[in-house]
């Protein structure tokens, strides 16, 4: 199986050309800003990530990841606050038992907002950035490679699962075992899929680890890097404007409140 | 049981054209050996047999029934298929759970399921590793229980993804009786192999494939008596049959029967 599974895909954009540390910057900034600043600035950011999301032309993996993984999320997240936050004055509809009050769906809006922007602009991240090149570029401004691995794997480890999920299924199928037919049969059939899941795992990890130490991971020499990751000034200048920006938005809301 | 493919086209997502309209008949009880280069797409159309894949265009027939209208859980009771690598392939804890895990799911009852257990453990010889754990094992003996795994299922047609590589004399030897007593009962084998060597002295009917489409398909000794048109694919034929080519025997020879009669005959004229 590929270790180099992950959401990257591998086409060029301007999204694709940046250099991580300049996306990665993108993401803290839209996420501390969404969190920390005046609460009316989140939704606006989430326009701002939705936006950004279509410059690469990774439009259409951008869109299954939306509609696939974070909008379910976030309208159950939206339903569930609108109508069980606690309190409220200005009732819009009853949903049973429980009054929607305009306050609750305003704070749920807030919460959905940041929510998205957190979610989606990591998605952007990882939809754009080769996971070797983020790390190369990182571990060349002074990452410890030992963090830089555990990151790595963090990011593979999902699609890692993923892929061997629909592996043991079709093997389990392969024999016999229904898993397409009902819902039941379904759980029924995930059961006995989660032990080989976490204990090939386990074993993969074990194999991997051993796999770099063969190639000299540990060595105190100084290493050299695979990948040229380069750093333009548009680079910096990104940066730089995330970073003020950031810095303002921090101001904002301590001086308006 | 009988094995129908019509003009089978198929292409992977990524875009790889694998299959490029092959059709074929495998009579029931037949045994067939499928060769070819690397990336031949032998095992993608093994993989449409138990419709694991499903054809881009084009139809298999297992039976009577189509692969497109039966789920793969299914067709498992009519399929058997080895995978290509066992690590794709073994889920369970230990040896016998994972071998009584087919069996158990086509609904055979339990007397049923301990009996085919039994005789499919003895025939791997994996009678003493049964509470082994099949990570423990070395990958040779977990390539015997993903054997053992689908024999127990007792299906009709029996694929192999080459079940000998990487595997010594003995343990080939084994694979090969399994074959035999197979073929005994009356099943229709697939076997796909690099091995030419077992090819050649297991099977009478064998199939070339190269590039997504049948190249040669024959009685092995027709097959594989044409060198150069197997050269195309990478396919070298065992070295007896070259030895008996370059001594000028009028017949292809496959096995030392065959290369010691035709020699025979060679010195009594
Ligand atoms: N999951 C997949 N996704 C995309 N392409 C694939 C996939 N599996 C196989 N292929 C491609 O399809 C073609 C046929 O592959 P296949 O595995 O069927 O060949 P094979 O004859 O079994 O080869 P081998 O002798 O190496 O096992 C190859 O070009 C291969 O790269
Ligand atoms: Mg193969």
């Amino acid at each position: 199986m590929s270790l180099n599974r992950s959401f990257f895909v591998p086409i060029d954009s301007p999204l694709h050309r940046l250099n991580p540390l300049t996306k990665l910057t993108f993401v803290f900034a839209m996420i501390i800003s969404a969190f920390l600043s005046v609460p009316d600035m989140a939704p606006a950011l989430a326009v701002l990530v939705l936006l950004t999301g279509f410059i690469g032309k990774v439009q259409r993996q951008y869109r299954t990841v939306l509609l696939k993984l974070i909008l379910p999320a976030i309208l159950f997240m939206f339903v569930m606050q609108s109508v069980f936050l606690p309190g409220g004055e200005t009732i819009l509809i009853q949903v049973g038992r429980f009054d929607v009050a305009r306050e609750n769906v305003r704070a749920a809006f807030l919460t959905v907002s940041r929510v998205f922007v957190m979610v989606s602009s990591f998605a952007i991240l990882l939809l754009t950035t080769h996971p070797s090149k983020l790390m190369a570029d990182l571990t060349r401004r002074g990452l410890p490679p030992q963090l830089a691995y555990v990151i790595i794997s963090t990011l593979q480890i999902l699609p890692q699962m993923q892929a061997k999920a629909q592996t043991i299924l079709s093997a389990q199928r392969s024999r016999g075992l229904d898993t397409e037919s009902t819902f039941l049969k379904r759980v029924r059939a995930i059961v006995p899929l989660v032990g080989p899941l976490v204990f090939g795992s386990l074993v993969e990890v074990e194999e991997r680890a051993i796999a770099i130490e063969a190639r000299g991971f540990t060595s105190p020499r100084a290493k050299t890097f695979l990948y040229e990751v380069p750093d333009t000034r548009a680079d910096r200048l990104i940066r730089w404007t995330l970073v003020i920006f950031t810095l303002l938005s921090l101001a904002a809301r301590i001086w308006l409140s | 049981m009988r094995i129908e493919i019509k003009d089978l086209h198929f292409t992977y997502p990524s875009g790889v054209q694998a299959l490029r309209g092959i059709s074929l008949t495998i009579e029931s009880g037949e045994q067939v050996a499928i060769i070819g280069q690397n990336g031949a797409g032998k095992t993608t159309l093994a993989r449409h047999l138990n419709g694991l894949l499903q054809p881009t265009s084009g139809e298999v027939r297992i039976g009577y029934w189509d692969t497109r209208r039966y789920s793969t859980a299914k067709l498992a009771a009519r399929v058997g298929y080895v995978f290509q690598n066992p690590d794709e392939q073994l889920f369970s804890r230990d040896v016998h759970m994972e071998v009584a895990f087919g069996p158990k799911n086509l609904g055979y009852p339990k007397e049923r399921v301990e009996a085919l257990v039994s005789e499919a453990l003895e025939m791997t010889d994996l009678l003493q590793k049964r509470e082994t754990n099949p990570y423990d094992l070395s990958p040779t003996w977990r390539k015997m229980v993903a054997i053992a795994s689908v024999i127990a299922m007792d299906t009709p047609i029996v694929i192999f993804d080459e079940p000998t590589t990487g595997q010594d004399a003995a343990t080939i030897e084994r694979i090969a009786n399994v074959i035999r007593v197979l073929r005994e009962r009356g099943k229709t084998i697939l076997t796909i192999t690099h091995d030419m060597d077992f090819c050649a002295e297991n099977f009478e009917r064998v199939i070339v494939m190269s590039q997504g489409q049948v190249l040669l398909d024959g009685k092995a000794n027709d097959v594989l008596g044409q060198e150069e048109i197997l050269a195309t694919t990478y396919v070298e034929p065992p070295q007896l049959t070259r030895l008996g080519k370059r001594l000028g025997f009028k017949e292809t020879v496959r096995n030392e029967e065959e290369f010691l009669t035709a020699l025979q005959k060679r010195w009594r004229i």
